[in-house]
């Protein structure tokens, strides 16, 4: 096993006027440490003034989405002994505006999100406003959504997507995944609307099954398969 | 809205777009599929447009495509007679058997995915995940295009230049 590792990390202030550079830190390290520990690590002893995002640690709250070693991850939930290399290389993600370093702004990401009405939609109001019984569903109703909803809004999908990269105004998949999960829940009654969304130029047609945002996936949502199930939804109804 | 983003692109840094599309590395087999789509449907669409003007001065002579003076016309028809006889051009259509046999069983394969044929259905995800869309049964198709690429062109440079005949 390593005692050291090198991080070759992307340095970039679009305030400076200056182009990107890389540096390289020289990190200890231990068995079981993560990606984010050694930019901690970095950022404690060596350079303070290196920006990076993260919150939970735990790759529940999606927070530290990077480009490491070439592929989208959650430096938190990514073990140093599992790439299995004397140097990692940390990026920001693609498809993202740079605010700084590995810092990308995630507005646009976030604005597709709401784009696509990430909540229930229910016409009865007064039962919304004086809730007098629960609405019941069965596992085969949950199933046809659980997957999805498992979303922590990361953003990894969206910077492994070449549709993305080749044309922003795409929806991308985690909207598209989100708008699925939203219309498979048998107790929302606004399919009519998303189903508007999704089939407009920038929606689900522009997807091609490069299936890189499942891949990259760290929950398991497999954004590919809801977007191709979306698709069979609003051509066929089904 | 398409020259808007089109527009949009060409702003943006070109050769990451064009490395993204064109370096797949460290990525799924549905990844290469779609790169190797892209760029198959693109040479594709040229050889058609160079098949069309070959093909008119075969049919028609060196009048057929006719752009004033004509000795340019004439000089495009030698130079299109030299091409044909050039074994060069036989290895290139080889290769647009190849592109075209994967394109279209690809496609077939792309059809039946885009619409959910292949893939598995939605389940309760649980660690280590499974990616559903990742099927055998979809992947089996890319390779099976590959295979049938690869003898389209065995057996066009075998009818063309006859290498594979002893």
């Amino acid at each position: 096993m390593r005692n050291e590792i090198i991080l070759k990390v992307y340095r970039f202030d679009p305030t400076s006027g200056k182009p990107p550079t890389y540096k390289r830190y020289s990190v200890p390290i231990t068995e079981r440490e993560t990606v984010l520990d050694a930019l901690l690590y970095v950022k404690e002893h060596q350079d303070a003034t290196l920006s990076l995002r993260f919150s939970c640690r735990m790759a529940v709250c999606g927070s530290c989405g990077m480009l490491i070693d070439g592929l989208p991850r959650l430096a938190c939930y990514t073990q140093i002994s599992e790439l299995d290399t004397d140097e990692i290389e940390v990026r920001p993600m693609s498809n993202y505006p740079i605010v700084r370093d590995l810092v990308v702004d995630m507005s646009g990401f976030f604005e597709k999100h709401r784009s696509v009405m990430p909540w229930l939609i229910r016409r009865d109001v007064r039962e919304q406003n004086q809730p007098t019984k629960q609405y019941l569903q069965s596992d085969e109703q949950l199933l046809e959504y659980l997957q999805f909803s498992y979303c922590i809004k990361c953003g990894l999908c969206y910077a492994a997507c070449p549709v993305v990269t080749a044309m922003d105004e795409f929806l991308g998949p985690q909207a598209l995944a989100q708008l699925y999960r939203y219309i498979r829940d048998s107790r929302d009654e606004g399919a009519t609307e998303r189903l508007k969304s999704a089939g407009e130029f920038n929606g689900v047609w522009r997807c091609h099954f490069a299936g890189s945002c499942s891949q990259v996936c760290p929950k398991g949502v497999d954004p590919a398969l809801a977007i191709q199930l979306l698709r069979r939804r609003t051509l066929f109804m089904k | 809205m398409i020259i808007t983003s089109i527009r949009r692109t060409s702003r943006q840094n070109l050769s990451k777009v064009l490395t993204t599309m064109l370096v797949p590395s460290r990525y799924t087999i549905e990844r290469w599929s779609y790169t190797l789509q892209r760029v198959s449907g693109v040479v594709v669409m040229l050889y058609f447009v160079a098949h069309v003007i070959e093909t008119g001065y075969v049919v028609g002579g060196p009048g057929v495509w006719y752009v004033p003076p004509y000795e340019v016309a004439q000089r495009s028809w030698e130079t299109v007679k030299a091409s044909l006889k050039d074994p060069v051009f036989d290895v290139g259509l080889g290769i647009i058997g190849l592109l075209v046999t994967f394109h279209t069983i690809n496609g077939v394969r792309l059809t039946l995915t885009h619409f959910g044929y292949t893939l598995k259905r939605p389940h309760r995800p649980e660690f280590p995940y499974e990616v559903r869309s990742f099927t055998n049964f979809q992947r089996g198709l890319f390779w099976l295009s590959i295979s049938f690429a690869v003898f389209s062109m065995i057996y066009a440079l075998d009818t063309l230049l006859g290498v594979f005949r002893a």
